[in-house]
């Protein structure tokens, strides 16, 4: 269950190169407040290969799309982000202890 | 009521600071140091007078500007975990919607309780708000800040690093602000040195000298105004009538003796 929970939440945090760079932007950046395009700018990519990888980590609850007058805007949930953090290394630690 | 910038220099230079709740434009060419004087104002604020701040930005990154910000030994992460100063990375069309009722930039000058803001830089707006709008939406921002009672700093980019030209924006920004600060590079005797003039102040007297700054390792530093020197703003300079007087009158002295 623990190789199984850690492989899974690792997929789903870092299973593309594009996710692993969103997380690293919003990581280094945790004032971003943005839109999708203006994200994909910011790393250097397309908007349509973008946006399903942000929509897999607004699903996760470590980043945030909240409508901001005609725009949706995409922001680090820090909270939910620390949270899954701390998930992701109490999973290592009990995967390296077995 | 004035908000003190923190460089004393300019503060006297202001006669006592900024007037609170007014919009202050900070005009330079690349590498004069408009994100640094700004920087210190929202920095000094937050250590010095109590008086937190929220610090937008555009183009350059956060992690930069944290980066750019230690070298002047200002730790902004630490500020921003203190809740006393907030980075915002943003593009213009999301500050536009700013004025928005329940927008996240408002909630986070609450939650800060800012007093202070820094928009770097307003010159941005100019690429994504078509120019017929682009008045009317800063009239807007403008208006938004002062009746949020934040003592504003706008930074502008003027593309003329020289001569004699200086167009701020093509829709009169200048005349929506309150005071502008002048940034500029001046040619003196072959090396290139920097100058800052207070252009205007709404509603105050100001120190209308153009003085020489430098960007030392704690930030900005102003120094004395330059001396026998005119036509500076147009980038090259002449020695002014007295001077060249009395270097003839030497020569003929010395030729005399």
């Amino acid at each position: 269950m623990n190789e199984t929970g850690l492989h899974e939440l690792s997929e789903k945090l870092i299973g593309t190169e594009i996710k692993a760079e969103l997380l690293r932007l919003f990581h280094m950046n945790p004032g971003i407040l943005d839109t999708v395009e203006s994200i994909a700018r910011r790393i250097g990519r397309m908007p349509k290969d973008v946006e399903n990888e942000i929509s897999t980590l607004v699903d996760l609850g470590v980043l945030r799309k909240e409508r901001f007058g005609k725009l949706d805007v995409v922001s680090l949930n820090t909270s939910k982000d620390r949270e899954v953090q701390e998930k992701l290394a109490a999973l290592i630690e009990r995967g390296v202890k077995e | 009521m004035r908000a003190l910038t923190g460089i004393s220099e300019l503060d006297a230079m202001l006669h006592g600071g900024l007037m609170r709740g007014d919009v202050t434009l900070v005009v330079g060419s690349a590498g004069t140091g408009k994100t640094t004087l700004a920087l210190q104002y929202l920095v000094n604020g937050a250590t010095k007078f109590n008086e937190n701040g929220l610090y937008i930005t555009f183009e350059q990154m956060p992690a930069q500007i944290y980066r750019d910000a230690a070298s002047f030994g200002w730790d902004i992460r630490k500020l921003e975990t203190e809740g006393k100063i907030r980075v915002v990375c943003t593009s213009p069309p999301v500050l536009v919607q700013f004025v928005e009722q329940r927008n996240p930039i408002d909630a986070m000058i609450e939650e800060i309780n800012a007093k202070r803001i820094v928009i770097d830089s307003i010159s941005h707006l100019e690429a994504f708000i078509p120019a017929s709008e682009l008045r009317g939406e800063l009239y807007r921002l403008i208006n938004h800040l002062k009746m949020k009672e934040l003592t504003s700093v706008f930074t502008a980019e003027s593309h003329e690093v020289f001569g004699d030209r200086l167009v701020v924006t093509g829709v009169g920004l200048s005349f929506l602000v309150d005071c502008i600060i002048l940034l500029r590079i001046v040619e003196v005797q072959s090396s290139l040195r920097k100058a800052l003039t207070v252009l205007k102040i709404r509603g105050s007297d100001h120190d209308k000298q153009l003085r020489e700054f430098e960007i030392t390792s704690e930030g900005i530093r102003v120094e004395a105004p330059f001396k026998d020197l005119e036509g500076l703003l147009t980038g090259t300079p002449r020695r002014t009538g007295e001077e060249r007087f009395a270097e003839a009158f030497a020569k003929v002295a010395r030729k005399g003796k």
